[in-house]
C-alpha cells in the first residue's frame, strides 16, 4: 500500500473506482425527464402518448398520469401518488411556515416556476431509448411573466404562489442599530455587493439508483452526503419503515454540499422504482445539472459600517435580500448563515443584520462550499477596504486595530455567536509576511508614478467561519469493532466525497489505539453497516466524525482493559493499554494483543453518539493582481492563503483542499454566473462553455500556509477545512482589483469580475485623492 | 452495427446503434467503467481516452468510428503484470486526485503526450498545456502539472534516448 498515498487512489486510478453509473444491476431502466423551457407558467397539457410508443420506452408518466398507476407493486410501500418534495430542517434551512402552502411537486402538475422544472418522466431499456421518449411528450405552457432577481421579485407584482407573498421568509441577527450612530460616527462607508449564483459543478453530477429487492427491501444508491438523511427522507415519503431501505454511498465525484438533499428527482425515481417493481436509475447528465441542480450564494446585499477617527469601529449593518429559488423547501434559511457571521472577526460594539428571502424563478439555492460564509466574508471584507481608504489607514492596519484579541476568546458576537478559538492578527501576519506586503506596496507606489504600467492591487480578506453544523446537529454516530484476525473495523456517520476518510480515518483510529494502520479499515456511506449517523456537511468530517471516533477509540480501550480484568482476576486499575495490547501494569508475563483478547473473551466493539461543540476556523488571504485597463482583464500575479482548521488530521490533504478550495474561490470572483434573459431563462447554450468553471489556465502562483489554534471543542481539536477558499478567497482578490482600479463607486465592482465590468468600471470616476 | 474495438489489448466483438458515442459503448457494453462521462460536451475532458494513441474525448465520438481502431482506457494504462504506470503512481504522490472522477481523463490526456514525446517534461509550458485541456473541481490542477511532470521526469530517465523513436501506436507504455 505504501506506494499509494491514499487507500482511495489505487482503485481511483486504475478505472476499478465504483461510482453509481457504474453499478450494473440486470434489467435496470434509466429515467429521462421532460423538462420546462420556460421559467415561469401555467401547464395547460402534458401529452405522453407518442412517447409511450417509441420502442424501448417502458413508461412514460406526467404528474396527472401518475395518480392513475395501478396498486403499488411494492408490498412494503404504502402510495397513493407521487409524493411532494420534503423540506429541509436541518440548520433551519427551511421552515414548516416557509412551506406551508408552497408545494413542491416532483413533478409539476399545474405551474412550473422555474426552467427546467420536470413536467413528465420517461423511463427505458436505457438512456438512449428514454431520450428517444421524452423527446416525444408534448408541453403546452403557457408563460407568465417571470422575475429572477431578489429585488424585481420582492414587491410582489409577479407572485410565484397566488395568494402569497413572494417573501418567505425574514430573520435578524443582532440588535438594530439607532441612526444616531451613524450620525455621530466619523467615518460611515455605504455600499451595495451582489452574490451571483453560482453552480457547484461537482464532476459527477447527481445519481441514484433504487434497486427493489426480492426480501420486500429497498436499496437505494445514490452519490450523496448524507445516506441516513436520505433514507429516512425517503421512507417518510414512501410510507416505509425505516429499516425496510439501505442508502449506500459509493464512490463520489464531488459534491461541495450539493448532493446532501432528497431532490425532485429523487422522490420520482424511488417511487416508480417502487411503484413498478424493478430497478430505476438517474444519472443526471451535465445540461441537466446546469439547468436544475441547486444554486449556491444569490444575495443582494446593502451594507453600512461605522469608525471613529481613529479606525475603531463602531456600527456594521448587512441588509441581505436573498434569492432563495422557486421553492422555499431547501435553503429558505440559508441566508441566516450569512447573518449570524456578520461579525466577522472584529471587535465591532454593535452589528445588526437582516435577511429577508425572496422566492423567484430560478432553481432553488442550497448549501454550495461555504454556504452563507463567503457572503458575509466578502460584504465585510469590501466594505473594510473601503473604510480603510475614507479614514486614509492603511487596510492591513485597519484591520488589525479591530481584530477580536485573542485573548478575548471565546468571545461571543453581536450576532449570537460563541466563537471558540481564534488568533486573527496571527493568521494575516503570516499572510502579508508570505506575501512580501511592503514590497507590493511599493511596486504599485512605483507603478502609479508610471504612466506605461498596469495598475496593481493588493487584496485581503480577513475570514471567521463556522464549521461542524448548528445545534441539533453538532453530533456523529461512530462504532468500532476488533477482530479475532487483528482487523479493527472503524465505523462513522460521515460520506466521503472525495475527502480522502478512508485514509484519514484509519490513521487516526491507529494512532489512537497504537496499532499498525494497515490493521484498520473504515466502513461509512452505508446505512446497514452503520445503522446512524449524521453525515458529511459543514465541514464536519474531521471535526466530528474524526473526534466520534477518536472517542469510540478510547472507549474500545477501556472496554479491552475491563475484559482483560475479569479475564486475569485483577482489578481493571492494574491493565494498561498500549500499541494494542493490554497489559498488566506490573506482571509482564499477563500481556495480549487485542486480537487474542477478542479470541479468548468473544467479540469486542463499541458504538457511541458523539456531540462536537462549534468550530469556527478562520484566516486571512492576500492577492495581487494586475489590471488591463484596456482589456479589462484581471492578471492574479499572487495568492496566499492562511487558514486556521486547528488541530490537522493529514497536512498534504488539508493542504489540497485547501487549494482545491481557492480555485473555487477565484471562479466566484472572476468567472462564474449564470446570465438570464428577460424570460427568465438561464443563457447556457454552450453548457461548460458558458459557465466558465476556472481552468488550469486560471490559477494564479498560489501559496497556502496554516496557523493552528487548536480547538477546545472537542478534544481532537479539529476544525472545519476545505471550505475556506471559498470563503477568504473572492474578497481577496475583488479588493485587488478595486485597489488597482481606484474607483469611487464600489458598487461597480460586481463579480464575477468579467473583461466587461473591469473595462466599464477602469472608465469610471476614481476616488478623491487618487493617483 | 457490427464493429470489433480492441481495447486494452483485447479484442471486443459488438453490435451497436452507430448512434452510441464511444463513451456509452466502453462503459456499458465493454463494462470498462474506469471512463467517466463529466459533460457529455467534449469540455470537461473527464470521458478522454487514447484511439490508436491519440486522446479523444469519448464522449464526441461514435463507438462505430473506432471499428478496428486500438483504443486505450485507464484500465490499461498499469504493466501487464500488474505494475502501476508512473502516472498512476505520481498522481498519488503528488495527491493529483481527491474525488477521482476526472482522474482518468487527466491521466489519458497525459498518457498519450508522453508516449508520444517522453521529453515533454523538459518544456512545462506543453505540460501545462496539457492540464489546461481538462477540468478538475477538486484539487486546483497544481497538483496535477506536478504529477505530469514528476512521471515526464521518470520516463525521460527510464529512456536515455530522449524519446526519438515513434510509439507503437496505441500499444503499452515502454517501461
Amino acid at each position: 500500500m505504501e506506494q499509494w498515498a491514499r487507500r482511495e487512489d489505487r482503485r481511483l486510478l486504475s478505472g476499478r473506482g465504483r461510482f453509481v453509473a457504474d453499478v450494473a444491476v440486470p434489467g435496470c431502466l434509466d429515467a429521462v425527464f421532460v423538462r420546462s423551457r420556460i421559467a415561469h407558467g401555467v401547464v395547460r397539457d402534458v401529452d405522453c402518448a407518442a412517447a409511450r410508443e417509441v420502442p424501448g420506452v417502458v413508461g412514460v408518466w406526467s404528474a396527472a398520469d401518475l395518480s392513475g398507476l395501478p396498486a403499488c407493486a411494492h408490498a412494503a410501500a404504502r402510495l397513493q401518488d407521487l409524493p411532494p418534495v420534503p423540506h429541509t430542517l436541518l440548520a433551519k434551512l427551511s421552515t414548516a411556515e416557509a412551506v406551508a402552502g408552497r408545494e413542491w411537486p416532483a413533478l409539476a402538475k399545474d405551474r412550473v416556476r422555474y426552467a427546467g422544472e420536470a413536467v413528465a418522466v420517461v423511463v427505458g431499456e436505457d438512456r438512449y431509448r428514454a431520450e428517444d421518449g421524452a423527446a416525444e411528450v408534448a408541453v403546452r405552457i403557457d408563460p407568465l411573466p417571470a422575475v429572477v432577481t431578489p429585488s424585481a421579485a420582492a414587491d410582489d407584482s409577479v407572485l410565484l404562489f397566488d395568494g402569497r407573498s413572494n417573501t418567505a421568509f425574514r430573520g435578524e441577527a443582532g440588535t438594530p442599530i439607532d441612526e444616531t450612530v451613524w450620525q455621530e460616527a466619523a467615518a460611515v462607508v455605504e455600499a451595495r455587493y451582489r452574490q451571483q449564483l453560482l453552480m457547484p459543478t461537482p464532476m459527477e453530477c447527481r445519481t441514484i439508483l433504487a434497486v427493489p429487492e426480492q426480501d420486500g427491501r429497498l436499496t437505494v444508491w445514490s452519490g450523496h452526503q448524507m445516506p441516513h438523511r436520505l433514507r429516512s427522507e425517503l421512507a417518510a415519503l414512501l410510507g416505509m419503515p425505516v429499516d425496510r431501505i439501505r442508502v449506500v454511498v459509493p464512490d463520489t465525484g464531488g459534491a461541495f454540499g450539493s448532493k446532501s438533499a432528497a431532490f425532485p428527482e429523487f422522490v420520482t425515481v424511488v417511487y416508480l422504482a417502487v411503484m413498478l417493481g424493478r430497478p430505476v436509475r438517474w444519472i443526471e447528465d451535465r445540461l441537466e445539472s446546469m439547468t436544475a441542480a441547486t444554486r449556491g450564494r444569490g444575495q443582494d446585499q446593502r451594507v453600512r459600517l461605522a469608525a471613529d477617527a481613529d479606525g475603531h469601529l463602531l456600527a456594521y449593518e448587512l441588509q441581505i435580500d436573498a434569492d432563495v429559488g422557486a421553492y422555499p423547501h431547501l435553503g429558505v434559511g440559508l441566508p441566516m448563515q450569512t447573518a449570524w457571521m456578520a461579525t466577522g472577526p472584529y471587535a465591532t460594539p454593535r452589528v445588526h443584520a437582516s435577511v429577508r428571502s425572496v422566492l423567484t424563478n430560478t432553481m432553488v439555492t442550497y448549501p454550495y462550499r461555504g454556504a452563507g460564509r463567503p457572503e458575509a466574508t466578502i460584504a465585510l471584507e469590501r466594505s473594510m477596504d473601503l473604510l480603510a481608504r475614507r479614514l486614509g489607514l492603511d487596510p492591513a492596519e485597519l484591520r488589525r486595530r479591530n481584530f477580536i484579541p485573542a485573548d478575548d476568546v471565546p468571545y461571543q458576537t453581536p450576532t449570537g455567536r460563541c466563537y471558540d478559538s481564534g488568533n486573527y492578527a496571527a493568521a494575516l501576519d503570516l499572510a502579508l509576511e508570505t506575501i512580501g506586503y511592503d514590497t507590493w506596496r511599493a511596486e504599485q507606489t512605483r507603478r502609479r508614478h508610471d504612466p506605461y504600467a498596469l495598475p496593481l492591487g493588493i487584496g485581503l480578506s480577513c475570514y471567521v467561519e463556522r464549521s461542524g453544523g448548528e445545534p441539533g446537529g453538532l453530533h456523529d454516530f461512530a462504532g468500532i469493532e476488533a477482530h479475532e484476525d487483528g482487523t479493527i473495523i472503524a465505523r462513522c456517520g460521515a460520506a466521503s466525497s472525495g475527502q480522502s476518510h478512508e485514509t484519514t480515518f484509519p490513521a487516526l483510529v491507529a494512532a489512537t489505539l497504537g496499532v499498525d494502520e494497515s490493521r484498520v479499515r473504515l466502513i461509512e456511506g452505508d446505512t446497514d453497516a452503520q445503522p446512524e449517523g449524521l453525515g458529511s456537511f459543514a465541514s464536519r468530517s474531521a471535526q466530528v466524525d474524526g473526534a466520534a471516533l477518536h472517542h469510540v477509540s478510547a472507549l474500545l480501550i477501556d472496554l479491552a482493559r475491563e475484559r482483560a480484568a475479569d479475564l486475569w482476576g485483577m482489578p481493571v486499575e492494574e491493565v494498561e493499554w498500549s500499541d494494542g495490547s493490554v497489559h498488566h501494569i506490573r506482571d509482564g508475563s499477563a500481556a495480549m494483543d487485542v486480537a487474542e483478547l477478542v479470541k479468548a473473551t468473544g467479540p469486542l466493539s463499541v458504538d457511541d453518539r458523539f456531540e462536537s461543540g462549534m468550530g469556527f476556523p478562520f484566516g486571512a488571504h492576500a492577492a495581487v493582481a494586475e489590471v488591463d485597463p484596456e482589456l479589462g482583464t484581471v492578471r492574479v500575479l499572487r495568492l496566499v492563503v492562511v487558514d486556521d482548521c486547528g488541530v490537522v488530521l493529514n497536512p498534504a490533504i488539508v493542504r489540497g483542499q485547501a487549494f482545491g478550495s481557492a480555485v473555487q474561490g477565484i471562479g466566484q470572483a472572476l468567472y462564474e454566473g449564470i446570465p438570464y434573459g428577460d424570460d427568465g431563462v438561464p443563457l447556457l447554450a454552450g453548457g461548460l462553455l458558458d459557465y466558465l468553471l476556472p481552468t488550469a489556465t486560471e490559477v494564479p502562483p498560489i501559496e497556502v500556509k496554516e496557523t493552528r489554534t487548536p480547538s477546545p471543542i472537542t478534544p481532537l481539536g479539529a476544525k472545519g477545512a476545505g471550505e475556506s477558499g471559498c470563503i477568504g478567497t473572492p474578497a481577496a482578490i475583488v479588493n485587488a482589483v478595486a485597489d488597482a482600479l481606484q474607483i469611487a463607486d464600489p458598487g461597480l465592482l460586481q463579480m464575477p469580475l468579467t473583461p466587461d465590468v473591469v473595462w466599464r468600471a477602469a472608465r469610471a470616476t476614481k476616488y478623491e485623492g487618487a493617483r | 452495427m457490427k464493429i470489433t474495438l480492441t481495447v486494452n489489448g483485447d479484442d471486443y466483438p459488438l453490435d451497436v446503434e452507430p448512434r452510441r458515442i464511444l463513451a456509452d459503448v466502453l462503459r456499458e457494453d465493454c463494462r470498462l467503467t474506469g471512463t467517466h462521462l463529466g459533460c457529455e460536451h467534449g469540455v470537461c475532458g473527464a470521458c478522454t481516452v487514447l484511439v490508436d494513441g491519440k486522446a479523444v474525448r469519448s464522449c464526441l465520438m461514435l463507438a462505430v468510428q473506432c471499428d478496428g481502431r486500438s483504443v486505450r482506457t485507464v484500465e490499461g494504462l498499469a504493466g501487464p503484470d500488474g505494475e502501476p504506470h508512473p502516472l498512476q503512481r505520481a498522481f498519488s504522490a503528488e495527491h493529483a486526485l481527491q474525488c477521482g472522477f476526472c482522474t482518468p481523463g487527466f491521466l489519458m490526456v497525459a498518457a498519450g503526450a508522453l508516449e508520444a514525446d517522453p521529453t515533454i517534461g523538459d518544456d512545462p509550458e506543453r505540460v501545462h498545456g496539457l492540464v489546461e485541456s481538462n477540468i478538475c473541481r477538486c484539487t486546483g490542477y497544481e497538483p496535477i502539472r506536478r504529477a505530469i511532470m514528476r512521471a515526464a521526469a521518470e520516463s525521460a530517465f527510464a529512456d536515455p534516448s530522449g524519446g526519438g523513436e515513434e510509439p507503437a501506436a496505441g500499444g503499452r507504455p515502454e517501461f
